[in-house]
């Protein structure tokens, strides 16, 4: 593989201060992420990881600091306007519409990419068709992507915990992201579906250029997947750089290997 | 002819009374509608969805009878009510009850009832009134003639319309981009959001669409018994409806509808004589009763399971 | 239709090809599920196609009798690289997909391949890693294009561009194909397949044009096969069947094939295709019928009670009805109305409903499977075949359908059973050779073109079908000198649902003791409604309850083999229930899932030894290979049961002498 080369910086986080009551979860983090790159955020259980993919996303809203991505800086995020200007995501404890079948999910990820009013809609009829059918094409391409065509009708609810997984990056991917949000994607996999999943984040980096912010806990797909790492403990930041640094940062090694926080 | 054991005019006479409760049943039916369109979006049992039948009804009168509007003017003004009033909840109930329990939306919508009813009274007056946009009117001459069964115009269009009703809804939910985004707003909150659909829109149009099905419920109760306060109180046959149809099914809330319309008129004319009659006040409920007993989630609810 | 049939001068596929494209050049010839829609190419599409994927080919050095390896699931394009092939005169060596890089890294070797087509990143890279070994391979040619963008390899081809260079070839070279085409002949060798061999290194049998275009015209005349028919082509395209009903046969007779999406969603796409001719190996129309017998456990009562009720009469009257016999009129109409509540919408469920003809082949069918199918309407017939010909040894006709027997001869095929009671033939399909190794051609095909199949077996004097018994090497002796035919009883017990697998021993022992492999999804299932907690294979196959549900089956066989004067004495007396299923990629199985008794029984020494003490527990610690190659160690304590053994209720001891 030829060596990999990143982009300008596509989002940064500057002084990230976030607490609910007396609880500070986040206490001044700054990173950026580069297009193109795969960017982990590591730390121990309670570090605050899902906090700090909860802002970026607008779901949570920090006291301090400010996010710039695309060059446009704002005090908090909204979840729609993160949405709309091409942040994507994924869930810990998967968040799909459970009722609704694969191909549905996923044409729900397209959500921001039909445009035609609900006159249209409600008479299913002229543009709204053609809509349709174009975004119906591009969630098949995904079901393809994702090697999920056997699920396509199926109600995901009923899908064993690793497809579903894989439905979610899937709805996730429809928006056809800028920056791709992943909350734990291998969590309570075993290693043959967390390979395949290591491999769809690769390839959808690979693919469609798509920068990725990963949290995980597996370390050696952390350290395998990664450009570059930041790791959190107790809301705070430990170290930032490329794998093999954090790996040898002692103040890292201690977070993980010292005293139990729990 | 064949000997049935019975005369061929019973019948013809449990027909018509089947028949008529079967009609009865839809105007049920398009009540519960509404109520499971918001239910099945946001999770809200809306207390407010025979109040707002009779609003709609109100409105369109008082639109017909004090601005002399004529009758399709008058219901597209009426439809642009609304869905100025959806856009109004959302505004000013919804938007400050996010992520409340169930149990409060509930008492919201109990408030909002009374708010509908008030602004209803003092705008277009508490008389009863007629309510005429020329749907036809008498027994149906060819079902009369045929098969010698008396059945209203008026309740065979009721019927055809809440069926266009059903299909049309049944089309939108599944097919649009609107209806998946329905669908997933009432699945799962967050992950909505994060795929970029606005909460408030959502809102805005499934209140819309069940003000609209309010409005078709109105019309018809209104053209047939006059437009009333009591008409508010068929949102109390609509419970057992839905408890028999299931809160989450269009469907189940269309064939609950008739099932309790039919039943409880059958039950008056058959059963009545023997207990003093009266069957048709409380037939409805001990039917939903029996239900909550065996089938909990109805006929056509998804099934509760509790996983261990 | 019959035209082509008989034209003789269409002895090749690439000729029969152009005669399609020109004759009916707007028929589909085949079809492809892509992006959840199915895409047809006509005959006319399909000839493009191969031309300019042909004349690619020989712009990178394709020659007469080069060899192209082509590996992965069926797909249009992969089945064009065969014709494309073929059109060069050079040999097509389609591979089984799921192979390891060392089992392909042999193949390719062996056959000298020079040029790989593959589907996708996963065949691209296993072959890659061969290459490193196989210098002979000069071109690598991938169709999805997904995973490969960073490989820069100059000798790396994108079929998409090759078909590019192939027509900017054809256009600086207009009379090539047509020249290359003309010059094939019926003698010129089509394909290799190589079989996978129960015991040794695969070989790769050489089959001719002849060899392939008469058998498959002789298949469709015996049958009255039409372009028409719809056909799935499911299985691997490595394996000769898929070569004779999704390549050959579709070429002659000019009928569609449809390509699933993937692996995963072939049952959906054979109930939205509904084959008219159709395939499957007894395993798919066991697992088919397993899991619709799963469905009904869980169906309402009323639902269940429907359907047993329409099944019980479908097996009273169904296969009558099958082979045309008369039954009476309210059988008749109760079959009738069974067939609008239950048999039809069964069948559409399976994907059966429009099939005329099912065959069955490569493992004995258990009899209530075969009834289960037949009773249904459903035209299921056995044949017995091999790739030295191309498929076709025997056929069962139409109405004289046996569960135990394989039919008689097929069309031009001799059939002779010498001294040992191995099975010989003659046909116009018998292969050319063995690539590359004439000794393994000369021990199994004489001079005057008989062939060893290493089946033994008999003509059944009631009707005179074949019937076999098991591979001639197979057969052997216990210590007391009586005939021991281990696959028949193994097939005996596979029969029984429980059971996914069975390995028999016995040979030269004093009695016979058997392995089995539970099927993980009966008797989970029967596992979860007798409330049996279990967190896995390994797990479900101690417990003492599962020892019981197989022991009554061992018991059953034991007892129908008492009634059996050659084979009583081989009623297994001791079992145990295997630890793991076995797995091809242990190399317990053969990538078409046959046992390697041999392999089995050397790896699993101790456990065959215990079987022969007297010890009822033995531990046990086996190295496996995961899915994604690497290796993990299982440990577990294995037990041994005994098993009820009858007296043999026939007292003619010397039948069996």
């Amino acid at each position: 593989m030829s060596e990999r080369t990143f982009g300008d910086t596509i989002l940064a986080v500057k002084n990230i201060s976030l607490s609910f009551g007396v609880m500070k979860v986040l206490d001044n983090i700054s990173f950026d992420i580069k297009q193109g790159e795969i960017r982990s955020i590591i730390g121990p259980n309670g570090a605050g990881k899902s906090s700090m993919l909860n802002v970026i996303n607008g779901f949570y809203h920090p006291q301090e600091g400010s996010i710039t991505f695309k060059g446009e800086t704002r005090k908090r995020m909204a979840p729609h306007a993160a949405a709309s200007h091409g942040i994507a995501r994924t869930f810990q404890n998967i968040a799909l519409f459970k009722g609704m079948s694969t191909l549905d999910n996923i044409m729900t990820g397209r959500n921001l990419k039909m445009k035609t009013n609900i006159f249209w809609q409600a008479l299913h009829i002229g543009p709204a068709r053609r809509e349709e059918l174009e975004n119906r094409e591009a969630a098949e391409r995904i079901i393809d992507f994702l090697d999920i065509q056997a699920i396509r009708k199926k109600p995901v609810g009923k899908l064993p915990y690793g497809l579903q997984k894989r439905v979610e990056l899937g709805r996730a991917l429809a928006a056809e992201p800028e920056l791709l949000l992943l909350d734990e994607p291998m969590a309570g996999m075993n290693s043959e579906e967390k390979e395949d999943m290591s491999r769809f984040i690769i390839d959808v980096n690979d693919e469609f250029g798509t920068t990725i912010a990963l949290i995980e806990h597996d370390m050696g797909v952390v350290m395998d997947l990664s450009d570059r790492v930041v790791v959190l403990d107790y809301g705070k930041q430990l170290a930032d750089g490329l794998p093999d640094e954090v790996r040898s940062n002692q103040a890292v090694i201690d977070a993980y290997l010292g005293v139990p926080h729990e | 002819m064949p000997t049935w054991g019975f005369r061929m005019s019973e019948v013809t006479f449990f027909i018509e009374v089947a028949l008529s409760g079967l009609m009865a049943g839809v105007m049920y039916s398009l009540v519960a509608l509404g109520f499971v369109l918001i239910f099945k979006a946001s999770g809200i049992f809306n207390f407010a969805q025979g109040v707002m039948a009779l609003f709609a009804a109100l409105t369109l009168v008082g639109f017909m009878e004090k601005f002399g509007m004529p009758a399709w003017l008058a219901i597209i003004g009426t439809i642009a009510v609304m869905i100025a009033l959806a856009w109004l909840i959302e505004k000013l109930m919804l938007r400050h009850l996010v992520n409340q329990e169930p149990i409060i939306l509930f008492m919201a919508t109990i408030g909002l009832a009374y708010v509908l009813e008030g602004i209803g009274d003092i705008v277009w007056g508490s008389d009863v009134k007629v309510l005429d946009i020329g749907i036809p009117q008498g027994a149906s001459d060819y079902m009369l003639d045929n098969f010698n069964i008396y059945i209203e115009k008026l309740e065979i269009f009721a019927a055809a319309t809440a069926g266009i009703l059903v299909v049309f809804l049944a089309i939108f939910f599944q097919k649009t981009r609107i209806g998946r985004a329905l669908r997933a707003v009432a699945d799962d909150h967050q992950a909505a959001l994060s795929v970029g659909i606005s909460l408030r829109t959502i809102w805005v149009i499934v209140w819309s669409v069940s003000g609209i099905v309010a409005l078709v419920a109105g019309i018809m109760w209104g053209s047939k018994s006059g437009v009333q306060f009591s008409l508010s109180l068929i949102a109390l046959k609509a419970l057992p409806v839905l408890i028999l149809g299931g809160f989450t099914s269009v469907p189940g809330a269309i064939i609950g509808g008739m099932i309790i319309g039919v039943g409880e008129k059958v039950a008056e004319v058959y059963l009545g004589p023997f207990v003093g009659g009266a069957i048709e006040n409380w037939f409805a409920y001990m039917l939903a009763l029996a239900f909550l007993l065996f089938r909990p989630q109805g006929l056509f609810g998804e099934r509760i399971i509790e996983r261990v | 239709m019959t035209n082509l049939l008989n034209d003789n001068t269409l002895d090749t596929f690439p000729k029969l090809l152009l005669k399609h494209a020109s004759q009916r050049s707007n028929h589909d010839a085949i079809r492809e599920k892509d992006l959840g829609i199915w895409q047809s190419w006509s005959w006319a599409e399909a000839a493009a196609e191969v031309r300019a994927l042909a004349c690619g080919l020989a712009s990178l050095g394709l020659k007469r009798g080069d060899k192209l390896a082509i590996v992965g699931d069926n797909r249009p394009r992969l089945y064009w690289g065969m014709t494309a092939a073929q059109s060069l005169g050079a040999i097509p060596v389609p591979l089984y997909q799921d192979s390891v890089a060392d089992e392909m890294a042999y193949v390719l070797d062996n056959a000298d391949v020079k040029i790989a087509l593959g589907e996708d990143q996963e065949q691209v890279d296993k072959v890659l890693e061969i290459k490193q070994r196989c210098p002979q391979i000069e071109h690598i040619i991938f169709d999805d294009i997904r995973g490969l963008r960073d490989y820069d390899q100059a000798f790396l081809h994108n079929y998409e561009t090759l078909q590019q260079t192939g027509r900017d070839f054809d256009q600086q070279h207009p009379d090539f194909y047509q020249q290359e085409v003309d010059a094939g002949s019926g003698e010129d060798i089509a394909i290799m397949l190589y079989t996978s061999g129960t015991t040794g290194k695969p070989k790769g049998v050489v089959l001719t044009n002849d060899n392939c275009v008469i058998t498959a015209r002789n298949g469709i005349i015996r049958e009255g096969l039409t372009a028409d028919e719809e056909v799935l082509a499911y299985l691997p395209m490595a394996w000769v069947g898929d070569n004779l009903f999704s390549y050959a046969q579709s070429y002659v007779a000019g009928f569609c094939v449809s390509c699933p999406e993937n692996g995963a969603t072939v049952a959906n796409d054979l109930r939205e295709i509904g084959p008219s001719y159709y395939f499957a190996p007894p395993r798919i129309y066991e697992n088919m019928l397993t899991q619709v017998m799963i469905r009904m456990e869980d169906a309402a009562a009323i639902k269940r009670r429907v359907f047993r009720f329409f099944m019980d009469h479908a097996a009273k009257v169904g296969v009558k009805i099958l082979n045309g016999e008369s039954v009476s009129l309210k059988d008749s109409l109760l079959y009738k109305l069974g067939n609008i509540l239950v048999y039809g919408p069964l069948k559409d469920v399976l994907g059966l409903r429009r099939t005329k003809l099912a065959y069955t082949a490569g493992e004995a069918i258990g009899p209530e499977i075969f009834d289960f199918y037949r009773s249904l309407g459903i035209n299921i017939k056995q044949l017995y075949g091999q790739t030295e010909c191309m498929v076709f040894i025997c056929v069962q006709p139409d109405g004289e359908v046996f569960a135990d027997t394989v039919g008689t001869p097929a069309i031009d095929v001799e059939i002779d059973i010498d001294d040992n009671g191995e099975i010989l033939y003659r046909s116009p399909g018998v292969f050319h050779s063995y690539y590359k190794n004439p000794e393994s051609t000369a021990s199994t095909k004489n001079e005057d073109g008989w062939v060893l199949t290493g089946d033994a077996g008999y003509f059944d004097e009631k009707n005179g079908h074949l019937k076999i018994i098991d591979r001639a090497k197979d057969v052997g002796k216990l210590n007391d000198g009586t005939m021991f035919a281990p696959k028949y009883i193994e097939n005996k017990l596979k029969f029984f649902s429980f059971v996914k697998e069975a390995v028999l021993f016995g040979n030269e022992r004093d009695y016979s003791t058997a392995f089995i492999n539970i099927d993980l999804d009966a008797v989970g299932n029967w596992a979860e409604r007798n409330n049996l907690a279990y967190s896995g294979y390994i797990d479900l196959a101690a417990q003492p309850e599962i020892y019981q549900l197989v022991k009554d089956c061992v018991d059953k066989v034991n007892a129908d083999l008492a009634k059996d004067s050659r084979l009583g004495k081989s009623q297994i007396h001791r079992f145990l229930i295997l630890h793991k299923e076995l797995d091809a990629d242990d190399g317990e199985l053969t990538r078409t899932r046959k046992v390697r008794r041999k392999f089995v029984a050397e790896r699993y020494e101790t456990l065959v030894d215990a079987l022969y003490s007297g010890i009822d527990e033995c531990h046990v610690k086996t190295e496996v290979t995961f899915e994604d190659g690497r290796t993990g160690m299982l440990e577990a304590d294995v037990k041994i049961s005994n098993a009820e053994c009858y007296p043999l209720e026939s007292s003619t001891q010397e039948a069996a002498a």
